[in-house]
């Protein structure tokens, strides 16, 4: 417990030293910000463009779509903000050797290769986001009761530690290969899964992309919450897997690690 | 004479260096066709129940789409806006100063010796997916081969573009300390407007238009619409050259401006 408390206030460190650090390059927190919801309207256009030629993706209406590509663009922003930076440098820094470093310091491994940076510029667009989830909610005349609130921010929090895990897996093969370069598009092929309905997918890419990996139950499953009501089968079976998945992507890791043999001279 | 052989040293080098990374470009590309996975996926739930969506049927979509992905991998400047980023900050442009190279040609022998291999590695998974994705696809019928005459033309000044651009984003490195964030916005606004989101004749007609006067029609829409049958009027064809010639052009103007006043900002140190 006291090394758990020691940890999390390494984390809040961590999270103060970047505060400092955006305020003190404002125009490229600006910037960055701007960039990250470029990207979001680009979804959010996406949405737009494809029902003005038709009514229904495999069933789903226009704003029920739109309520899926926010709870996506919700969990992504955090996960941009909490651990994108952190895990795109472990790449980089597993081939150069800087990786000693966070090896050298007094806390777990993966702990401090997670929590070193927070990106400020992805906090500000969750706002952004929520409203998309929300105004989507209001076009269909939802009326969410505080329970499945709380459920569905529960879920988008699986959702951000299922996202963490897939990077993390990703990532994590470095340790194999000579160099990071390209490997992180692997996650963005992964996650656009996440922006489609449960009900598009079928075959060979049900098998795969519903029940072998976990990229479209992640938001599926909270907007579903949101849309349909209680599905306690669906509440469990994203508990079950974002349990599995971490604990794929912590062996994965601790596998690279035990291989890692420093790149410094 | 001499000149073409000194660009061809740095092209034949740049194919050894991008060799060394086959790994990971294989991996990309392997990548992608999750993407691709995910388009199929997506167009083909979008086109449940009706024939067409704008005027053209789900394969020719689809065609577009693998297309579209398989000249990014020949023609994206993915990489070189960073290397030329890199090499200003570091100082390693100093060498081209005092020697008798041009540093926008040099850089544009490796961005086509980059562009051949990632090209054809990206090919190695596409012909593999081919007899499965093969049926769902068409190419444009009847008889199309003026456009893909056309289309040639347009592919060398797309490359030209598109490495011009990120020649561009890699002299603002005389003004600014980070151009990253300059780059995905940049990379944000390509991807809408340069079609890779979705066809862009999908868009209403008045934003189509004004996009085909954007540089970003010509990085890569325009050869693939080319291409795939979504521009089948030559004189539609011909004027989208013109264009994209004039924007090669003006890009190359910028570039080396940029080039030329960012030079007298810079500072060699050390030796």
């Amino acid at each position: 417990m006291a090394a758990l408390l020691r940890h999390l206030r390494i984390w809040l460190a961590s999270i103060r030293y970047s505060l400092v650090r955006a305020m003190m390059f404002r125009g490229d927190f600006i910037m960055w910000a701007l960039v990250e919801l470029f990207w979001m309207s680009v979804n959010v256009l996406l949405v737009g463009i494809i029902y003005d030629h038709t009514d229904s993706i495999a069933g789903w209406s226009k704003y029920e779509m739109l309520l899926l590509v926010g709870t996506t663009l919700l969990v992504q922003r955090l996960l941009m903000a909490f651990f994108w930076s952190n895990l795109f440098e472990l790449g980089r820094n597993v081939r150069s050797g800087t990786f000693d470093f966070f090896l050298a310091q007094p806390g777990w491994p993966l702990f401090m290769v997670s929590t070193r940076k927070f990106d400020l510029d992805g906090l500000v667009n969750v706002p952004v986001a929520l409203a998309i989830v929300i105004y989507a909610a209001h076009r269909l005349q939802l009326d969410p009761s505080a329970a499945q609130l709380v459920v569905y921010a529960l879920l988008v929090l699986c959702g951000l530690v299922l996202h963490y895990a897939t990077l993390l897996t990703i990532i994590s093969l470095v340790f194999w290969l000579q160099s990071a370069k390209g490997i992180e598009g692997g996650y963005f092929g992964l996650t656009e899964f996440s922006r489609l309905p449960r009900e598009a997918l079928r075959g060979v890419a049900q098998v795969v992309f519903v029940y072998a990996l976990p990229v479209v139950v992640v938001s599926n499953v909270p907007a579903r919450l949101l849309i349909h009501g209680f599905e306690p089968g669906m509440l469990a079976w994203m508990l079950g897997v974002t349990v599995f998945w971490l604990t794929v992507a912590v062996s994965v890791f601790h596998a690279g690690l035990r291989r890692y043999s420093s790149a410094s001279s | 004479m001499s000149a073409l052989a000194k660009y061809r040293q740095v092209f034949l080098t740049g194919i050894q260096t991008s060799l060394v990374y086959r790994w990971n470009f294989a991996i990309r590309a392997t990548f992608s066709l999750l993407h691709l996975v995910y388009i199929f996926i997506l167009w083909g739930a979008a086109y449940a129940g009706q024939s067409e969506i704008g005027g053209f049927p789900l394969a020719a979509t689809l065609t577009y789409f693998v297309v579209l992905l398989i000249l990014q991998f020949f023609l994206s400047a993915a990489n070189d806006d960073y290397e030329i980023s890199e090499e200003i900050r570091n100082g390693l442009i100093n060498q081209f100063l005092t020697k008798p190279i041009n540093y926008f040609a040099y850089r544009l022998s490796i961005y086509f010796s980059a562009r051949i291999v990632t090209g054809v590695l990206s090919l190695l998974p596409f012909v593999f997916i081919l007899p499965f994705i093969g049926p769902k696809l068409a190419l444009p019928a009847g008889d199309h081969l003026t456009l893909y005459a056309l289309a040639v033309p347009a592919l060398l000044l797309s490359a030209f573009i598109q490495f011009t651009i990120a020649y561009c984003f890699g002299m603002l490195t005389f003004w600014f300390l980070e151009i990253q964030s300059f780059i995905i916005l940049s990379l944000a606004v390509e991807a809408v407007l340069g079609g890779q989101i979705f066809p862009l004749d999908l868009m209403p007609p008045w934003l189509y238009q004004l996009s085909s006067w954007l540089p970003y029609y010509y990085q890569i829409y325009f050869p693939t619409a080319l291409l795939t049958g979504r521009i089948t009027d030559p004189s539609v064809a011909l004027q989208g050259l013109a264009i994209q010639a004039a924007w090669a052009v003006l890009l190359f103007l910028l570039a080396r401006m940029l080039w030329t006043r960012g030079l007298r900002r810079h500072t060699a140190v050390g030796g």
